[in-house]
C-alpha cells in the first residue's frame, strides 16, 4: 500500500515531507529507502514543496506537430508575468492522451485540451487566487460500436450469465482462438493462448489485470472505451477470471484519466449490484472481486511486468523474462493480463460468435480493432475499423483528408515505437521480400495502398500499434525523430544499461547533429547503438527507442544530409 | 515420506530437508547438457539456494529456496575445466539474486543468430541449449563492447578504485574490449546530481563513478539486511541513495562495508585513514602494517578480495615476539585475532583453579556475636568438592585446542588462529599466550577475520585444518565423548570415522539454527560462540539454556527412537527446542546418518548421550513446571517470576538495621553479595541478590566456560574463573561481584619449577551460604524474622493468599 499511502500524504501536504515519510516508514514497517525509491521514481510525487500553480505542457508527437513548443513558450511568458518559478512552474510532460485535440496541457493536475494560451492564463490566475479550477469534460455517450452488444439497451452481462449456466471455459478459449483475437496493446499475442496458459497453471491463487495505462504518444482509444463503454472491459475481465480461475482482478488506469476512472468505478458497482461481480455470481458459487488500480504514472507502467511491479509497490521497472506473466505475474502468481480493448472485445465475440469477429476483416485480414488517429488530418479521433483497411481509406474516408495546405508525407504506424514510413517507399529501400511482390515496373510502394494489418507492417520491418500519427508536408523529420527519441529518454525507467544510457545518448547525439557539421562517421555509431539497444534491452521500450532515428536515416536520408559535415 | 499436505522429506547433498513437493520434483530432474562456444557441459537444472557460508537460504515460510541453474553457472562449471570463462560480469555475483541490468553478460542462444540476446546471469539453462558468447558471436561481441563503451563515456577514468589498485571492474572490461576511450558524449551534468559524498567516516561515495549495477543495494538489503541503500529517480538521472537521500554519514548506515566490497567501481571506496588504529594503539616493538599487496600473496588470504584488503589497509599487523614474551593475557579485553605465521606459542591459564569459600571462623558461636564470625578463602574443588559442580576435565578456550584441567597448557603452531571469539564477539581473552622461541603473528581486526571466514578458499583452509588437527582435541574435550575417549584405540577409531563426516558451519547473531518442530537432521557441536536454546511454552518463548564452546545441541531429536527418550513423550524425529545464534557461532555439524552410525558402533557413546539427553529433558520439564503456576503481569514486569531464590524482606517487620548485609559481607571476606535495596512488591522488598534466574544472561560470554548452572539450577562459578568480570557485567541485576584476593605465587604451567605472581580475582554470586548451617547468613543474621528466601512463585502466593 506504499503507492496509495504516498498519494494520501501528497494530497494532504501537496508534497511528501520527510517527517511524514519517516512516520509512514514506522507505521507500515517499510525501510526509508523503499519509500524513497518509489516516491522518487514516479514524477507524480513531489519530494519538495511545489509552486502555487504548475503548468505541464504535453511535448509528444501529435502535440509537438500541433505547436506544443509555441504553447510552452507562451506559458513561460505567463509564468514570468506572475513572478516566476516559485509562483508558477512550467514543465514539459509526456503524452496526456489527448492527441486528438492537441496541444494539451495540465494546470494543477487538471487536464485541458483545445485551450488558447489566454484561457490557460485565466486558469493560472484562478489557481494563484486559490479559486477552484474548472474541469473539462469529455462526452460519455455510448456510440453504435460493433464491439458493444448492448448498444441501445440495458447492459445485462449476458456472456457472464451464459458462463454461469454452461461452465464451458474450454468453449470460451476455443471461441477466442477461432476469432483470431490478439492483444490490442500492440504485441498482438493470441488472447486464447494467454488465457489457456493461466487456466492450465497449477497455482491455487491467480490474478486478472487489465492494462489501461495507455500512455504511448498518439494512443487514446482505451480512453474512449473506458469512458463510453466501461461495461465491456468489466464484463471481459470478469470472464477472464472465471475462465482462468483468477478470483481477484484489477483494472489498472493511468491517473490522468479521472473521468474514465470514475466511469469504471461506477460500472463495477453496477456489476456487483447486478450479481455479475463479487461473491456468488448470479447465485452460483463463482466469485470474482474487481477494483480499479490508479497508476502512479509513467509510460513504462504500460509494460506488463513494470505494471505488476508498480502494483507491488515497487519502482515500475520491467522484469527479466522469462519467467512470463502467465506463470509468474503479480506476487509471483499466474496472471492473465490484457489490454482494455482486448478484454472489451470478449463479450461481443462470445455473444455474436467467433466467426462474426473473424470475418469482419477486409483485404484478406481478420477481425476488427480500434485505432487512434492524430496528426495533420482533418478529423483525428478514435475509429472502430476492420483489420485490412488501407492507409489511404483511413486518411480520406475516416479522417476526411489532410489538413488544409498539407499533403501526406509520412506515417508513424505505431506511435513512436515503429518509427516512420514515408508516403512512398522507393524500391531500393524496401525489404527484398516485399519488393519482390511488386509489379516489375513499379518504382516503389505507395503507402496509401498499405493495408492496416500487423503482418503486412511486419513485412516492411515495421509494426502496427493502436496509435497512428499522420505527418503532413513541411514537417522536419529529423526534428520529429529527435522528439520521439526524447520521449523514450524521458520515459526510460533506468534499470538496464542499454536503455538508460542509450536512449539518452541517442537523443543527445541527434540534438548535436541538428546543430550542423555533424561528422558522418557518427552515423555508424548511431547504427551500432541502435542494433545493440534492440538486442540487449530488458523490455520493449529500450528495444524500440532507436526506431525513430533509424527509420528517418533509412527513409529520409536527404533530410539528414544538410546536418552532416 | 509425506510430512504434511505440502511437505515431503527429501535428502539433498546428504541433508534431510522438508520441502514442498514441486520443489523436490524440480531437484530430482535429470542433469542436462548444454554447449557453450561448442564445448559441452553437464549441469543440474536447479539447486538449492545457499548463502555465502554454504547454508540453505529459507523463505518466509521456512522452505528452502530453489535456485535455477543459469547459463553463467554453467559457464563457471565449464571454466573449472577449461580455465577460461568467456562471459564478463558487472552487475552479478553468485551469492546475489540476479538482476541482469548491466547486460554485459549477454549471450546468443538463438540458432539463427537473430533474436534478442539473453543475460547469462539470469537465463535458465535449457536442454540442448547452444550458447555463443563474445568469443564466437560477432553480434554479442559488438553489443558487449558498445555497452562497455557507453558506460566508459560517463565514467571518471581512472576512478578512485582503478587509480589505487587497478581493479575497477568496468575499466578492466574496457581494457579487455579495447574501449578505454568512448565515441559517446560524456555526461553533461557532473556536479549537482552526481556529487561526492564524504560524510561517512568509513566510506567515500562518488556518485559519478556509479554504474547502477545494484550490487551495493543487494549487499545492504539482501545480504546484510541493513536496509539503507536504494535507487532514486528514473532513467538517466537514476542513482543510488541512502534512506531518504541523506548523505551517507547522516543516514542509518552502520558502516558494515558490504556496499564498499560489493562495488565494482570507485563509487564506494574506503576512506583509508580509519584503519590505522591497531598499529598506533599499542606501540609494540617490531610491528608493521601488512599491505594488501603482500597479504594477497599469503595462502590464507588468497581468495580474499584485493579491493577489500586495500580498503582495510592497517587492519592486519605483523608482530614479532621473542621467546617468553607474552602475546596476550587471559581476562584482557581485545578486539583482534592472531594468526601464527611462524613459530610456536604456549597457550595456558595462569589463574589458580579455586573458588571463594566462606567458613566459620574461630570463636564463632553464641558468645562470639556476628563480628568476624566468617572468613573467606580460596579453596580448590579437590579441597572442597561441591557436589553440584560438574567435574569438567577440559576447559574450552578461544583457540583450536581445549586445555586439560589438570595441566592447562597446550601448544599452538604455525597456521593456527586464536582469539577468534574475542575478535568477533568482544569477549575477554580466554587464555594467556606466550612465545616459545621466535614467533611471528599476524594480528587482525574483526572486519578482516570476518571476510576470511566468508572467503571460500580461506574458510576451506581453516576448516581443513580443524579436521586434520583440532578435531581430536575438540571431541576429547566434549563430555558426551568422555567415555569413548577412555580407550585410546576406541577413540582413535571414533575420530577417524567422524573426521570426513563433519561439516563446519558459521552462524551470525540472530540466525536460527533450527526451529522447534523441524525435522531433526543433524547434531551440532559448538566450537565457538553461544547458542540460545528456547522452547515455546504456553504461547511464549522460554530460555532453556545457553550453550557455549564445548557444548552441543540437537541430540534429542535424533534419539527419539530409544525407549528412554520415547517415554518422555517428545515428538518422533522432531526438534524439541529452537536454537538461535547469540553471536558469531561456529558449529560442527554431524548429519543424522553419521550420528546414527556412531550410536550403532560405539555403545559407550550411545549410553552417555542417552543419559545426557534424558537429564536435559528432565531439567527442562522441571524448569517449565516452575513457570506454569503463575502469570501475573506486574510480577513478570519486575522480572521476579524469573527468580528461583529471592531474598525477601518483610517491610512490616524489617527495622532497616542492615544486619543482613553486614552478615553477607562478613561471610564473604568483606564483599557483600546483597544490597538491601530493590523492587518493592506489596509489603515486601526484594533485595538485590542473585535470583538464580530462569533466563540466566550471565552464562553468555564467559571466555573459559567457568559459569554454569548446578543441578538445582543455581548459578555456580567454577574454579577455572579467570576473573575477567564478563559475567558481572552481564548480570542485569548487578548481583555478581568480583572478589579481589591477595596476589599469590603460582607455578608457571610451562615451567612447573618456576613461580610466577598471579593476581587473584574471582567472580562470586550468592551461593545461599550452603556451607553455613544450610541457612543463608543473611536470613540467619536477621534478628527480626524479616528476611526469607523464596521463589518468585512463593512470593506471589504469599501476597495473594497471605501467610500460610
Amino acid at each position: 500500500m506504499i503507492v496509495q499511502r504516498l498519494g494520501e500524504i501528497q494530497h494532504k501536504f501537496g508534497y511528501l515531507p520527510d517527517d511524514e515519510l519517516k512516520a509512514l516508514s514506522k507505521r507500515i514497517g517499510e525501510p526509508l529507502h523503499r519509500l524513497h525509491e518509489v516516491a522518487s521514481f514516479f514524477p507524480h510525487f513531489r519530494l519538495k514543496p511545489g509552486p502555487k500553480v504548475s503548468i505541464h505542457v504535453c511535448r509528444d508527437m501529435a502535440c509537438h506537430l500541433a505547436g506544443a513548443p509555441a504553447l510552452h513558450s507562451a506559458m513561460e511568458g505567463v509564468a514570468s508575468e506572475f513572478g516566476g518559478k516559485q509562483q508558477v512552474e512550467v514543465k514539459g510532460v509526456s503524452c496526456l492522451g489527448q492527441c486528438d485535440h492537441a496541444p494539451a496541457a495540465c494546470v494543477n493536475d487538471y487536464v485541458y485540451w483545445d485551450k488558447s494560451p489566454q484561457q490557460l492564463r485565466s486558469y493560472v490566475e484562478l489557481g494563484l487566487s486559490n479559486e477552484p479550477l474548472p474541469r473539462q469534460h469529455a462526452g460519455e455517450d455510448r456510440l453504435p460500436w460493433k464491439i458493444d452488444p448492448y448498444f441501445g439497451r440495458e447492459v445485462t452481462y449476458d456472456a457472464i450469465k451464459r458462463f454461469v449456466d454452461t461452465r464451458d471455459a474450454d468453449g470460451i478459449i476455443k471461441s477466442l482462438e477461432t476469432s483470431t483475437l490478439k492483444g490490442m496493446g500492440g504485441a498482438r499475442f493470441p488472447t486464447f493462448r494467454k488465457w489457456a496458459s493461466v487456466r492450465g497453471a497449477p497455482s491455487p491463487v491467480k490474478y486478472a489485470v487489465v492494462n489501461g495505462d495507455e500512455s504511448e504518444p498518439g494512443t487514446f482509444k482505451d480512453r474512449e472505451l473506458l469512458r463510453r463503454a466501461p461495461h465491456l472491459v468489466v464484463e471481459g475481465v470478469i470472464l477472464s477470471g472465471l475462465v482462468t480461475g483468477a478470483k481477484q482482478g484489477w483494472i489498472y488506469i493511468r491517473h490522468e484519466f479521472e473521468e474514465e476512472i470514475e466511469a469504471v468505478r461506477r460500472e463495477i458497482q453496477r456489476a456487483v449490484a447486478h450479481g455479475a461481480c463479487g461473491s456468488k455470481i448470479y447465485g452460483s458459487e463463482l466469485e470474482f472481486d474487481l477494483d480499479v488500480f490508479v497508476s502512479p504514472g509513467g509510460y513504462i507502467c504500460g509494460e506488463e511486468s513494470a505494471l505488476i511491479e508498480a502494483m507491488e509497490d515497487k519502482r515500475a521497472e520491467p522484469r527479466n523474462k522469462p519467467p512470463f506473466m502467465v506463470y509468474s505475474g503479480l506476487y509471483g502468481r499466474p496472471t492473465v493480463m490484457n489490454n482494455v480493448e482486448t478484454m472489451s472485445w470478449v463479450p461481443s465475440i462470445l455473444l455474436n460468435g467467433a466467426e462474426w469477429y473473424r470475418d469482419a476483416g477486409v483485404n484478406g485480414s481478420t477481425g476488427m480493432w480500434f485505432i487512434s488517429v492524430s496528426g495533420d488530418v482533418n478529423r483525428p479521433g478514435v475509429y472502430e475499423i476492420p483489420f485490412g483497411l488501407t492507409v489511404g481509406e483511413m486518411i480520406d474516408d475516416l479522417c476526411q483528408g489532410m489538413k488544409p495546405g498539407k499533403t501526406f508525407k509520412a506515417i508513424a504506424p505505431s506511435g513512436p515505437s515503429g518509427g516512420v514510413l514515408p508516403h512512398f517507399i522507393p524500391r531500393d529501400r524496401l525489404p527484398e521480400r516485399f519488393a519482390s511482390t511488386l509489379p516489375a515496373d513499379a518504382t516503389g510502394y505507395d503507402v496509401r495502398q498499405l493495408p492496416l494489418d500487423p503482418a503486412k507492417l511486419g513485412q516492411l520491418d515495421n509494426m502496427l500499434g493502436a496509435a497512428i500519427v499522420i505527418v503532413g508536408s513541411g514537417a522536419n523529420m529529423v526534428d520529429f525523430a529527435r522528439n520521439l527519441v526524447e520521449f523514450y529518454a524521458n520515459e526510460s525507467c533506468g534499470k538496464c544499461v542499454p536503455c538508460r544510457l542509450g536512449s539518452h545518448k541517442l537523443a543527445e547525439m541527434i540534438a548535436t547533429m541538428m546543430k550542423g557539421n555533424y561528422p558522418r562517421s557518427n552515423l555508424k555509431t548511431i547504427d551500432e547503438l541502435a542494433r545493440t539497444m534492440m538486442i540487449t534491452s530488458i523490455c520493449g521500450l529500450g528495444m524500440v527507442a532507436p526506431n525513430p532515428i533509424a527509420t528517418v536515416m533509412k527513409y529520409f536520408p536527404e533530410e539528414i544530409e544538410p546536418y552532416l559535415a | 515420506m509425506q510430512i504434511t499436505d505440502d511437505l515431503v522429506q527429501f535428502v539433498y547433498e546428504g541433508r534431510t530437508l522438508a520441502v514442498p513437493t514441486p520443489l523436490r520434483d524440480r531437484l530430482n530432474q535429470p542433469m542436462i547438457t548444454i554447449k557453450i562456444d561448442g564445448e559441452s557441459v553437464e549441469v543440474p537444472q536447479a539447486t538449492l539456494k545457499k548463502d555465502e557460508n554454504g547454508r540453505y537460504i529459507k523463505d518466509a515460510d521456512g522452505n528452502p529456496v530453489l535456485r535455477e541453474t543459469t547459463i553463467y553457472d554453467a559457464a563457471l562449471l565449464l571454466a573449472e575445466k577449461t580455465g577460461h570463462n568467456p562471459i564478463p560480469l558487472l552487475c552479478h555475483r553468485e551469492h546475489l539474486t540476479p538482476v541482469a541490468v548491466c547486460r554485459v553478460c549477454v549471450v546468443d542462444i538463438d540458432p539463427n543468430g537473430r533474436a534478442k540476446l539473453a543475460p547469462a546471469c539470469q537465463r535458465q539453462v535449457e536442454k540442448g541449449m547452444e550458447v555463443r558468447t563474445k568469443d564466437t558471436s560477432e553480434r554479442v561481441r559488438e553489443a558487449v563492447a558498445l555497452l562497455t563503451e557507453m558506460l566508459m563515456a560517463d565514467h571518471p577514468s581512472p576512478c578512485a578504485k582503478h587509480a589505487a589498485s587497478k581493479d575497477c571492474e568496468l575499466e578492466l572490461l574496457a581494457e579487455e574490449m579495447n574501449r578505454t576511450t568512448s565515441r559517446f558524449p560524456k555526461r553533461a551534468t557532473g556536479g549537482e546530481d552526481r556529487p561526492r559524498d564524504d560524510s561517512s567516516v568509513v566510506i567515500a561515495v562518488d556518485h559519478s563513478a556509479c554504474i547502477m549495477c545494484d550490487r551495493c543495494v543487494r549487499g545492504c538489503n539482501e545480504i546484510r539486511n541493513n536496509q539503507v541503500i536504494g535507487r532514486m529517480n528514473k532513467g538517466y538521472t537514476a542513482r543510488i541513495a541512502f534512506d531518504l537521500n541523506e548523505n551517507m554519514g547522516l543516514s542509518n548506515c552502520v558502516s558494515c562495508g558490504e556496499c564498499m566490497v560489493s562495488c565494482p567501481t570507485g563509487a564506494l571506496t574506503n576512506r583509508a585513514t580509519v584503519f590505522d588504529s591497531i598499529k598506533d594503539k599499542k606501540a609494540f616493538k617490531g610491528s608493521e602494517v601488512v599491505h594488501a599487496d603482500d597479504l594477497v600473496k599469503l595462502p590464507l588470504f588468497d581468495g580474499v578480495s584485493h579491493a577489500f584488503l586495500r580498503f582495510n589497509e592497517g587492519a592486519v599487523v605483523r608482530r614479532h615476539f621473542k621467546n617468553g614474551e607474552i602475546i596476550c593475557r587471559e581476562g584482557d579485553f581485545g578486539s583482534t585475532a592472531y594468526y601464527i605465521e611462524d613459530g610456536k606459542v604456549d597457550i595456558y591459564l595462569a589463574t589458580s583453579f579455586n573458588h571463594v569459600k566462606s567458613r566459620k571462623g574461630k570463636g564463632a558461636g553464641l558468645l562470639g556475636g556476628l563480628i568476624n564470625r566468617f572468613r573467606s578463602e580460596l579453596v580448590t574443588r579437590k579441597q572442597e568438592p561441591r557436589e553440584e559442580e560438574n567435574y569438567d576435565k577440559y576447559i574450552h578456550i578461544d583457540a583450536p585446542v581445549s586445555l586439560e584441567y589438570e595441566k592447562p597448557i597446550a601448544e599452538l603452531v604455525k597456521g593456527d588462529i586464536f582469539g577468534e571469539m574475542t575478535c568477533m564477539n568482544s569477549y575477554p581473552r580466554s587464555a594467556t599466550v606466550r612465545a616459545k622461541g621466535d614467533v611471528t603473528v599476524l594480528e587482525m581486526q574483526r572486519n578482516v577475520l570476518y571476510i576470511l571466514q566468508r572467503s571460500k578458499k580461506s574458510k576451506k583452509m581453516l576448516d581443513d585444518r580443524y579436521r586434520a588437527r583440532a578435531i581430536d582435541n575438540h571431541l576429547r574435550s566434549v563430555d558426551i565423548f568422555a567415555d569413548v575417549a577412555e580407550s585410546p584405540a576406541e577413540f582413535e577409531r571414533f575420530v577417524t570415522r567422524l573426521r570426513p563426516q563433519v561439516d563446519l558451519y558459521r552462524y551470525n547473531n540472530g540466525d536460527t539454527i533450527f526451529n522447534q518442530g523441524d525435522l531433526a537432521d543433524a547434531f551440532y557441536l559448538v566450537r565457538s560462540g553461544f547458542v540460545k536454546v528456547t522452547q515455546k511454552h504456553m504461547g511464549a518463548d522460554h530460555v532453556l539454556n545457553y550453550v557455549g564452546p564445548g557444548g552441543y545441541i540437537g541430540e534429542i531429536g535424533l534419539l527419539t527412537g530409544f525407549p528412554e527418550i520415547q517415554k518422555t513423550g517428545v515428538a518422533a524425529g522432531r526438534r524439541t527446542a529452537t536454537c538461535t545464534a547469540l553471536d558469531h557461532v561456529d558449529l560442527v555439524r554431524i548429519s543424522a546418518e553419521a550420528f546414527q552410525g556412531l550410536l550403532d558402533d560405539f555403545p559407550a557413546f550411545r549410553n552417555k548421550v542417552i543419559a545426557t539427553a534424558s537429564k536435559r529433558l528432565e531439567d527442562n520439564a522441571r524448569a517449565l513446571h516452575e513457570l506454569e503456576n503463575s502469570s501475573l503481569a506486574q510480577f513478570l514486569d519486575q522480572g521476579l517470576m524469573n527468580a528461583t531464590s529471592l531474598l525477601v524482606l518483610d517491610l512490616e517487620k524489617c527495622t532497616r538495621c542492615d544486619e543482613c548485609t553486614k552478615a553477607c559481607s562478613d561471610a564473604h571476606d568483606g564483599v557483600t553479595r546483597l544490597i538491601r535495596e530493590g523492587l518493592r512488591y506489596d509489603k515486601f522488598l526484594v533485595a538485590s541478590s542473585c535470583r538464580s534466574c530462569l533466563d540466566p544472561y550471565c552464562l553468555v560470554g564467559c571466555p573459559v566456560g567457568a559459569i554454569g548452572r548446578s543441578k538445582s539450577r543455581e548459578i555456580i562459578i567454577k574454579d577455572t574463573c579467570i576473573g575477567c568480570g564478563k559475567c558481572a557485567d552481564n548480570c542485569p541485576y548487578g548481583n555478581i561481584n568480583m572478589h579481589s584476593l591477595p596476589a599469590q605465587m603460582k607455578a608457571d604451567p610451562a615451567h612447573p619449577d618456576k613461580l610466577i605472581p598471579v593476581i587473584q580475582q574471582k567472580a562470586t554470586s550468592c551461593d545461599l551460604c550452603r556451607e553455613l548451617d544450610g541457612q543463608p547468613s543473611c536470613v540467619y543474621a536477621c534478628p527480626h524474622d524479616a528476611a526469607h528466601r523464596m521463589t518468585g512463585h512463593e512470593l506471589l502466593d504469599l501476597v495473594r493468599l497471605g501467610p500460610g
